[in-house]
């Protein structure tokens, strides 16, 4: 449903971002991309969600309708004048907006009681489940996720994995998730791309044939990480070469 | 995720809002009670050494005896006459002061080019002290109102032009993103974003600008006026009355005060979300 030919965005005369970028994604697939950082991960998630419109390529989206992607930053970035409850119905047309709409998206991430604290009297994780339900109830295509949990604690980052999971169990949406946490990977995605250099480029795809619910530190998983973790040390010894 | 929200709800059972509230009138008025302990003195020494005569009575009259021309303004109806023309002026200038600036502060805080423009220009105005344009004032529109409600809006429009820029200027790329994501044009932009990004510093301006607005209402009702407070301060100077001077600085002072706690009750009321000092609790 969303097909990637070519896309190409640098910064810096050609040293930073990302070149010569192919994808296409099915729809209800969880894709992963990992790189280290500096290798434009997080350039090609502006590229795809708009924000950033200087890129060369093409993109295509299949089902085009008007609210086609939801994004998701690595803060959370509500808006701190808004109470939970208009925050998560901010994205949402004026007419739907003072509706009960929210009440959905609030229980589907566990903060039910909470509509009308301010973003300032919630935790992290709490923070982060408000910006979910902010991206969701727009009922986006797709969904783009910009290392999302990484600010988070361990056990808080846990759980709103399951969350993550257990709403795409619900609604089977899109999402594409840059990461540099390997686990996170493993645990979500049904495939991962692996951006190496600068500007980065795919290096390598892998599959997780692996039905979810997955266990953290199962042994296929754990033969998998190592295995990324390897194409990972290659372009740490190939950079190093080159110096 | 169930253990977080549910650790929340316990937090918030064993904060008693009831205990704490009783406790935070309690506290404000002791807060008032120490406040005032030295004023208080200050008063009845400053009475006692103008009974005894140990202040000249015709300097400086004691406090009973301001009071008493107060109130003796109040019953013969005059002092509602001075307070409501000063309050127009200042309310009539400090609106069109801080119109204008809403305006031009919102283009010049949104459009680099119209920075570029308008900026420098400000800039150079405002270095010239307000109370410069007095003359030229009287001269383009008379003695009469409007040249005392320009002054007015001069004074006030510069502190909120000011915090208008600096407060729109300010506004996180991260939320103006947040807004591009759901495609907001530039009209919903301003109004969703930018605009209640802006309010705390803008709130800021208007304060300091009424401050400035009760500055420049003395200014201009002391250069021709035949009502207002201001015009009773020249009148007790040009009488040898320091009791209605005085009377006069004091009336300044409680509006003056009054005005701004409106303002700040004002700030309270749109400003709750804010995780600020004051907030807290």
């Amino acid at each position: 449903m969303l097909k990637v030919n070519r896309l190409k965005r640098t910064f810096n005369h050609g040293t930073a971002g990302f070149q010569d970028i192919n994808l296409s994604v099915k729809e209800g697939e969880i894709i992963g991309v990992l790189g280290t950082s500096g290798c434009g991960k997080s350039t090609l998630l502006r590229v795809l969600s708009g924000l950033d419109q200087q890129y060369e390529g093409t993109i295509s989206i299949e089902n085009g309708s008007n609210n086609q992607i939801g994004m998701m930053f690595q803060e959370p970035r509500l808006l701190p004048w808004l109470s939970v409850k208009k925050n998560i119905s901010f994205g949402l047309k004026k007419e739907e907006r003072n509706t009960d709409k929210y009440k959905t998206y609030l229980d589907l991430v566990g903060l039910t009681g909470f509509e009308n604290h301010y973003p300032k009297d919630l935790s992290g994780g709490m923070a982060q489940r408000t910006a979910i339900a902010r991206a969701l109830i727009t009922e986006p295509e797709i969904l783009l996720l910009d290392e999302p949990f990484s600010a988070l604690d361990a056990f808080t980052k846990m759980q709103l994995q399951d969350l993550l999971l257990s709403i795409w169990q619900k609604k089977k949406t899109t999402m594409i998730l840059v990461t540099h946490d390997i686990d996170e990977a493993l645990y979500l995605c049904d495939r991962i791309f692996i951006l190496k250099g600068q500007p980065g480029e795919v290096y390598s795809e892998v599959s997780i044939e692996k039905q979810r619910p997955r266990t953290r530190g199962d042994g296929y998983l754990s033969k998998q990480k190592a295995h990324i973790l390897h194409l990972l040390n290659v372009e740490k010894k190939a950079a190093g070469e080159h110096q | 995720m169930i253990s977080e929200t549910h650790k929340w709800k316990i937090a918030q059972r064993a904060s008693p809002q009831k205990l704490s509230a009783s406790k935070g009138i309690f506290q404000l008025g002791r807060g008032i009670l120490i406040g005032s302990i030295l004023p208080i003195i200050l008063l009845i020494t400053w009475e006692i050494a103008a009974r005894t005569g140990l202040l000249a009575a015709h300097l400086l009259p004691a406090p009973t005896i301001i009071l008493e021309k107060i109130i003796s303004m109040y019953q013969d109806g005059s002092l509602f006459g001075h307070i409501s023309i000063t309050l127009t002026r200042v309310f009539l200038g400090f609106a069109i002061g801080t119109g204008a600036a809403v305006v031009i502060g919102a283009i010049v805080g949104y459009a680099k080019t119209a920075e570029r423009l308008l900026d420098p220009l400000f800039q150079a105005i405002r270095s010239i002290p307000s109370l410069a344009w007095v003359p030229l004032f009287i001269l383009w529109m008379g003695i009469g109102e409007p040249s005392k409600i320009s002054l007015i809006a001069v004074g006030v429009f510069f502190p909120v032009y000011l915090n208008i820029v600096a407060g729109i200027q300010g506004v996180d790329r991260k939320l103006i993103e947040v807004g591009r994501i759901y495609q907001l044009t530039p009209y919903q932009l301003t109004k969703r974003i930018i605009l209640p990004a802006a309010l705390p510093s803008f709130i800021t301006g208007m304060r300091s600008g009424l401050g400035l607005g009760w500055m420049f209402v003395v200014a201009a009702e002391l250069m021709g006026a035949s009502e207002g407070l201001g015009y009773l301060l020249v009148v007790g100077q040009n009488t040898y009355s320091p009791d209605t001077v005085i009377a006069s600085i004091l009336l300044f002072a409680v509006l003056g005060k009054i005005t701004d706690a409106v303002l700040k009750w004002v700030e309270h009321r749109s400003l709750k979300w804010q995780d600020s000092m004051t907030n807290q609790g």
